[in-house]
């Protein structure tokens, strides 16, 4: 069975928070009648925007959970995943991103380019995405399409035009010229639905022409025929525009500008018409696939549907339709009841139900092909998983994932909550593989880290509202890490002869600073000083000493530990006592070859009216930051520093009482930083206190 | 190699730029060149061998953004790395690092009046206080150039600023020069500035020659720098 891909469009649609992106979903769903109605995000109506599903998304007013949709417009078959605008949210947009082909980065034309779009354009890079901007809130005061369209060039690196102009702004946004066609565009009806087209009004003629030769002259480079159009002054045909436009897009040279106001319901059309032209479909783009038989050697993936399955899961959910796997199928053809192959766990699985998703509406469907993203019913695994029908064993290129960066202990508050705490903790995990979970042994309390503070205060809202989970919730803690800065040697004995059989084992080795990773054993030994058996059994040993430093019980990374000689007791000596005399020799080493402790660096950006430039950069100076820079952008000014995440609690609360809530700030993890000697000091004080109170 | 030995071995010794610094004076000093040469690297090498004395400096970048700009500086150091072999390297990037603010400002929001309230905002809190100014992408041909180089000159005494440096694009057809031959759009100008450095290609090479320099320059006047085209850093010739 085969499907025409060219007909299929894969995009997402990201942006800065508040850019209006939600609002200009619902636009599109109701011009391509999947919806019959249009809501606000925060709607009085109280039913609330479509693609906003989520309880908490509703009253928030922000995505956090990207929903994925489908539409037609005309022939076309448009897959949307909704993405979520806050940073602390980014591996969804991250996923979003991998499994797309094409994507709309929404601007608000008053905003411009802010912090969180820099964000968003940069994971687009990593993953080639073409992009098209579409300029939202036109008709808000202060709009001003043209100069976000040069910070799409100076801040973005963008190759960007402008391909149609406004007719009016602000109050007076009237419709919009199209620069390719050389028409003016008006949307008339209750809800924008009906389309005038109209020769341009003979004021704007002037500007349409000029802003119509910098587009040429732009595309010009991308089409040899339009090229030699224009050198012999010829007349353009549009469809020569939109082919030079198509090739400057899909090689990501080119970026094509359009505007509109979602709200007013004002050239949204356009912008779907858009989409077909200027986006890849499956087939243009080309996709890469590990051979897991060949040491996971590149492959490009076929996007024919006869070939054989290769589909990639990019999230899971587990909603009041039971567990619900996102897939984007990449190769071959998927029917219901086909029994497909996870190529992590080696498990198989039958596809009970596939269903294409439509917000947290879905509608059955009894196949899906090369290019689809669908959901399946039932389907046990993990986000990032790989399925085949069993004939390939392949995996579909590993996702970015940033590790998390902040704690905090959360207590349910009876035995229900408890059971239904680890219930939601379970699926939050295997949803999103930025937050984690996990018992602190010693405190036997549950600690969640990742990677904000509003990232995990989202998760402890879903577990209260969605699970009945209630819990006390601890302050939030920094994820320190601890490493070593110089070489030092060990050598340790264990033993132990009272009562039962005895324990013998003697480790002797170094221990090194590793540049790059985690952890790292040498097994030097010669002359069987440690018998094979036991060699392991070091290994092991010095893994239980990386997962609490002593300097403030946080996990040790980005050491190498080296074995190269030590002793044994033919009858004494086992894989515990090895263990024991590992972790014996760890301690010793790790004390002489001078420990730190790590902090993890977020990079700040703050955004503002340059008037409160001073205040900012002086809340930045007292919270321990590094300024780098700031960025004069007319009346605002961008201050981007680092600064240590254990010092960002509470500064939306700061931030706003200091700029009379006129500045925001978006943060990313940055990097680990050796922490001063006086946190360390602090830290390791801390620490021992409670160790004693144990 | 350490840290010491990177400010010591540096050919930009020839220019005696620390004497300025370690004393009460005031220097000022351009970089020119056609555009592509090199200029911004040169202004960027100044700087590190500042941030390496221990002074502090401000890059002001018209017309770039922070990103470009702090990426300059993580090349130079990496490929000064890459030359010279520098112990204990990303300790030294840290400290060096901390002595560094980059300012950007699109070019028709510059002013020195301008930069002098951000300056303020910043010298006032404690939070920056500079030994040097690094000004790339100056407007050198804007009909108030010199105004805006007399208000600089200004804020640089007011401010106990040691050294200044801009930077200036010259052009291949316009043949005008000053007596010290200091190209234009900068020939009527040269009063304002101690040194100045053009990046002329001649010979298949990028000689950074000194059209004027101060007493504590000890150039030869037959020898000049070279600038490495493959990687920018200055070098002896």
């Amino acid at each position: 069975m085969s499907v025409d891909l060219s007909n299929v469009r894969n995009i997402g649609i990201s942006a800065h928070i508040d850019s209006g992106k939600t609002t200009l979903t619902e636009r599109i769903l109701f011009y391509t009648d999947r919806i019959h109605a249009i809501h606000d995000v925060r709607g009085k109506d109280g039913v609330g925007a479509k693609m906003d599903s989520m309880e908490l998304e509703r009253e928030r007013g922000i995505t956090i959970q990207s929903a994925a949709t489908f539409c037609n417009w005309k022939d076309l078959n448009i897959n949307i995943i909704d993405t979520p605008g806050h940073v602390d949210f980014t591996v969804e947009v991250e996923r979003a991103l991998r499994v797309l082909d094409g994507a709309v980065l929404i601007l608000c034309s008053v905003g411009g380019v802010q912090s969180q779009s820099i964000t968003v354009n940069r994971q687009m890079d990593r993953y080639n995405v073409p992009r098209i901007s579409f300029i939202n809130k036109c008709d808000r005061t202060g709009a001003n399409p043209e100069r976000v369209t040069d910070q799409l060039r100076d801040k973005l690196g963008l190759n960007a035009h402008m391909l149609q102009l406004p007719i009016g702004l602000e109050i007076d946004l009237e419709g919009v010229i199209d620069l390719v066609t050389m028409k003016a565009l008006y949307f008339d009806g209750e809800n924008g639905e009906t389309i005038r087209e109209e020769e341009i009004p003979a004021e704007l003629k002037d500007a349409a022409d000029e802003k119509r030769e910098e587009l040429l002259d732009a595309v010009s480079m991308f089409s040899e025929e339009l090229m030699e159009a224009m050198l012999e002054e010829q007349e353009i045909d549009p469809i020569m525009v939109k082919e030079a436009v198509r090739a400057g897009t899909l090689a990501l040279e080119f970026s094509p500008v359009f505007i509109g106001s979602a709200y007013k319901n004002k050239a949204v059309q356009p912008l779907l018409d858009a989409v077909e032209y200027y986006l890849p479909s499956p087939t243009d783009v080309e996709n890469i696939g590990l051979d897991l038989e060949k040491d996971e050697e590149e492959f490009a993936v076929s996007n024919d549907s006869d070939d054989p399955l290769i589909m990639l899961a990019f999230k899971l959910e587990d909603g009041r339709y039971g567990q619900l796997t996102y897939v984007r199928t990449y190769q071959g053809t998927l029917t219901k009841g086909d029994t497909v192959y996870n190529t992590r766990t080696n498990k198989k699985v039958k596809v009970g139900r596939l269903v294409r998703m439509h917000s947290d509406e879905m509608e059955e469907i009894d196949s899906c092909t090369a290019g689809d993203i669908v959901a399946l019913f039932g389907v046990d695994c993990a986000s990032g998983d790989t399925f085949t029908d069993g004939k390939l064993t392949c995996s579909m290129s590993s996702m970015h994932i940033p590790e998390p960066v902040i704690s905090l202990a959360v207590l349910p508050v009876d035995n229900q909550a408890q059971v239904n705490m680890s219930k939601a903790l379970n699926r939050f995990t295997k949803e999103d593989p930025t937050f984690k979970t996990f018992v602190d042994h010693e405190t036997g309390e549950t600690i969640i880290s990742g990677m904000g503070e509003l990232h995990l205060e989202v998760y402890i809202e879903r577990m209260k509202r969605e699970y009945s989970a209630e819990v006390e919730v601890g302050a939030p803690q920094v994820a320190y890490r601890e490493t070593i800065s110089a070489r030092a040697e060990f050598n340790y004995t264990h033993k132990k002869q009272t009562g039962g059989s005895g324990q013998f084992g003697r480790v002797s080795g170094y221990m090194e600073p590793l540049e790059e990773g985690e952890y790292e054993f040498e097994d030097k030994i010669v002359g069987g000083a440690i018998p094979r058996e036991f060699i392991s059994s070091c290994d092991k040993g010095f893994k239980k000493s990386l997962q609490k430093g002593v300097l403030c019980g946080s996990a040790v990374t980005g050491v190498r530990c080296v074995i190269n000689d030590g002793s044994f007791h033919a009858v004494d000596s086992s894989d515990v006592a090895f263990q024991l005399a590992a972790i014996g020799a760890f301690k010793e080493g790790y004390m002489k070859a001078k420990p730190t402790i790590m902090e993890p660096i977020m990079k700040v950006a703050v955004e503002g009216p340059s008037e409160f430039q001073g205040s900012v950069m002086g809340s930045i100076n007292q919270r321990r930051g590094m300024i780098i820079g700031t960025t004069e952008e007319g009346t605002y000014t961008v201050v981007e520093a680092e600064v240590p995440l254990s010092e960002m609690f509470g500064y939306s609360t700061t931030l706003r009482s200091l700029t009379q809530g006129k500045a925001e700030f978006t943060m990313e993890f940055a990097l680990f930083k050796p922490v001063p000697k006086s946190v360390s000091e602090e830290l390791i004080k801390k620490f021992q206190d409670e160790k004693k109170e144990k | 190699m350490g840290k010491e030995d990177l400010v010591s071995s540096n050919p930009l010794r020839a220019l005696g730029l620390e004497k300025t610094e370690e004393g009460d004076g005031h220097r000022a000093g351009l970089v020119m060149a056609r555009a592509g040469l090199g200029k911004t690297a040169i202004l960027v090498q100044i700087a590190l061998d500042s941030m390496l004395r221990d002074n502090k400096v401000l890059h002001v970048s018209i017309g770039e953004g922070v990103d470009k700009t702090r990426t300059w500086y993580d090349d130079i150091l990496n490929l000064m790395n890459e030359e010279k072999k520098v112990e204990g390297f990303q300790e030294i990037v840290a400290d060096v690092m901390q002595h560094r603010m980059i300012m950007t400002f699109k070019e028709s929001g510059f002013s020195a009046a301008k930069l002098e309230e951000r300056l303020a905002d910043m010298v006032q809190q404690d939070i920056f206080k500079p030994a040097s100014l690094m000004i790339d992408g100056f407007d050198f041909a804007a009909p108030e150039s010199e105004s805006s180089l007399v208000e600089l000159k200004g804020l640089m005494e007011k401010n106990d600023l040691k050294m200044i440096w801009l930077s200036a694009v010259s052009h291949r057809d316009d043949t005008r020069v000053s007596d010290n031959g200091v190209p234009a759009p900068c020939h009527e100008v040269d009063g304002f500035f101690d040194t100045v450095l053009l990046i002329s290609p001649e010979d298949n090479a990028l000689k950074l020659k000194t059209l004027k320099c101060s007493a504590d320059c000890s150039v030869d006047a037959g020898k000049s720098l070279l600038l490495d085209p493959a990687t920018m850093l200055i070098k002896k010739a």
